[in-house]
């Protein structure tokens, strides 16, 4: 049974709600988008009534989609400011971490990794893409939900293309989160973060030593109680 | 070979005989309009709606008033937006030509009404929960694959709307564009003949196209760029990212040996 005060909270029990919201959203509108316009995602069921049924879902999945940051804004607004202050603060350590990524995720070459903070760079990248993304899935899907008719046609155009790009960015990034965060042989246990709140100590310490460094400092190490 | 359609604004008297032939053919109840203090009825294209003449009143160059009237219908383009953009193959070319549509297939996005240069398709929506159907002019098809004229160049008394062969009707547009501007319409012009890969229904115009209400120079081209992205898009970025990840595997597992934690 491992000691208590080994581990260390990373994500509070709203940061943890809007993620796996997020990540429910997220399955449902990527399945019924490519649903209704990759033929080979099974576009056969999504013509006539079937494809309305699937629009239907998706826009129910939209609804899910858009409580993520207003869950997040509401319940624990100072963990989206301290998030948000996070992935837009950057130095010499990103560039640094630019340059030793490669070895470190090949080949586990962790002596040239800087220090990084509660997101490395590789996660602030991710996080950046999926706020930007989200204003931008939710203001084009908005138009097109709503607009269709009433806005000029280019603007709804440049919705749907703007929209997919999104989707495009998503499931591409989707697939490095995924993997980095339960497949990555460095990653272990990293999950565990995002399904309990909790992290061992050690682990902080080795991928985000500049955040164990803030929570020492703030002597905030402590035990779970 | 492919069938289209010459309208020669010229010829057209504004008699709505073909409005009124598309409705009796195609089944489709009238409207219940208002009047808005000018000829147009209905005042726009409709899902009940697929064919209507539209009024234009204009002044010429030296002070000559002028009263036109434009059959407004699908164009039924070559390289039809509404095509590349419907995502379950609604709306597809038929060999003939024409840009064919089948109801059933329909899931009622409405994408089609909005890439369509020329405002065409409309989509009977209630918004919040999107069900509906797009509806257009459909060349007629059943009467077309059955070796009849569509019903609008069957209606009409002047011979304005010309039903054949595009190749023949594309050389007539041109010897009567030759005789409207030996008659003094300077202006006269063949619409279509090359536009969005070549009209299906082409205009002989004794104005220039946006007297009509015409487009100089409709475009799909965003049709297209959404084709692309999302067809071809999706799977190089989602496909080169998976492929990454799994060279990343291949290496990382064997080159990192990691202690419990």
């Amino acid at each position: 049974m491992a000691d208590k005060r080994q581990e260390l909270l990373m994500f509070n029990t709203t940061q943890r709600f809007v993620h796996w919201l997020h990540a429910a959203a997220f399955f449902v509108l990527m399945a019924t988008g490519l649903m209704l316009y990759i033929p080979w995602f099974g576009n056969s069921i999504a013509l006539g009534d079937g494809g309305h049924a699937i629009r239907l879902i998706h826009r129910i999945g939209a609804i899910a989609f858009m409580l993520v940051p207003i869950c997040y804004l509401v319940f624990n607004p100072k963990g989206l400011f301290d998030a948000m202050k996070r992935i837009f603060t950057w130095d010499k350590d990103d560039l640094g971490w630019l340059r030793a990524a490669p070895a470190y995720y090949f080949l586990g070459d962790e002596e040239a990794m800087p220090p990084q903070d509660k997101y490395n760079t590789g996660q602030k990248l991710f996080y950046l893409t999926v706020v930007i993304c989200m204003v931008g899935f939710i203001v084009t899907g908005l138009i097109m939900w709503f607009g269709k008719g009433t806005v000029p046609a280019w603007m709804f155009r440049w919705s749907v293309i703007l929209h997919d790009l999104c989707a495009i960015a998503y499931a591409a990034f989707f697939l490095v989160h995924f993997y980095l965060s339960v497949m990555h042989p460095l990653m272990k246990g990293a999950i565990n973060g995002m399904l309990f709140g909790w992290m061992p100590e050690e682990y902080v310490r080795r991928h985000h030593a500049r955040y164990y460094e803030e929570l020492r400092s703030k002597e905030v190490l402590g035990s779970k109680s | 070979m492919a069938k289209a359609m010459l309208i020669d604004v010229s010829k057209c008297t504004g008699c709505r005989a073909c409005q009124v032939a598309c409705k009796a053919w195609n089944d489709l109840p009238g409207e219940v309009t208002t009047c808005l203090g000018y000829y147009d009825n209905p005042p726009d294209l409709s899902p009940n709606t697929w064919n209507r003449i539209a009024f234009y009143e204009i002044e010429r160059e030296g002070g000559q008033v002028a009263w036109l009237f434009r059959s407004i219908r699908c164009m039924h383009c070559t390289d039809a937006p509404c095509v590349r953009v419907c995502p379950t193959g609604a709306l597809y070319k038929d060999p003939l030509g024409f840009t064919a549509y089948d109801e059933s297939k329909c899931n009622g996005c409405g994408y089609c009404t909005q890439f369509c240069p020329f405002h065409i398709p409309r989509l009977k929506d209630a918004t919040v929960w999107g069900k509906g159907k797009v509806a257009k002019c459909t060349f007629c098809q059943d009467r077309v694959v059955n070796g009849l004229i569509p019903a609008c160049a069957q209606a009409c008394p002047t011979g304005a709307i010309e039903f054949g062969e595009r190749d023949e009707l594309v050389a007539e547009g041109r010897a009567r564009v030759d005789t409207l501007k030996a008659k003094g319409y300077d202006e006269a012009n063949l619409y279509g003949k090359n536009l969005l890969g070549g009209l299906g229904t082409m205009y002989v115009l004794t104005d220039p196209p946006d007297t009509f209400g015409l487009p100089e120079a409709p475009s799909g081209a965003l049709a297209e760029v959404w084709q692309l992205q999302t067809l071809g898009g999706i799977g190089i970025a989602v496909g080169a990212t998976a492929l990454g990840l799994l060279i990343n595997w291949l290496i990382a597992r064997k080159q990192i040996k990691v202690e419990e934690m």
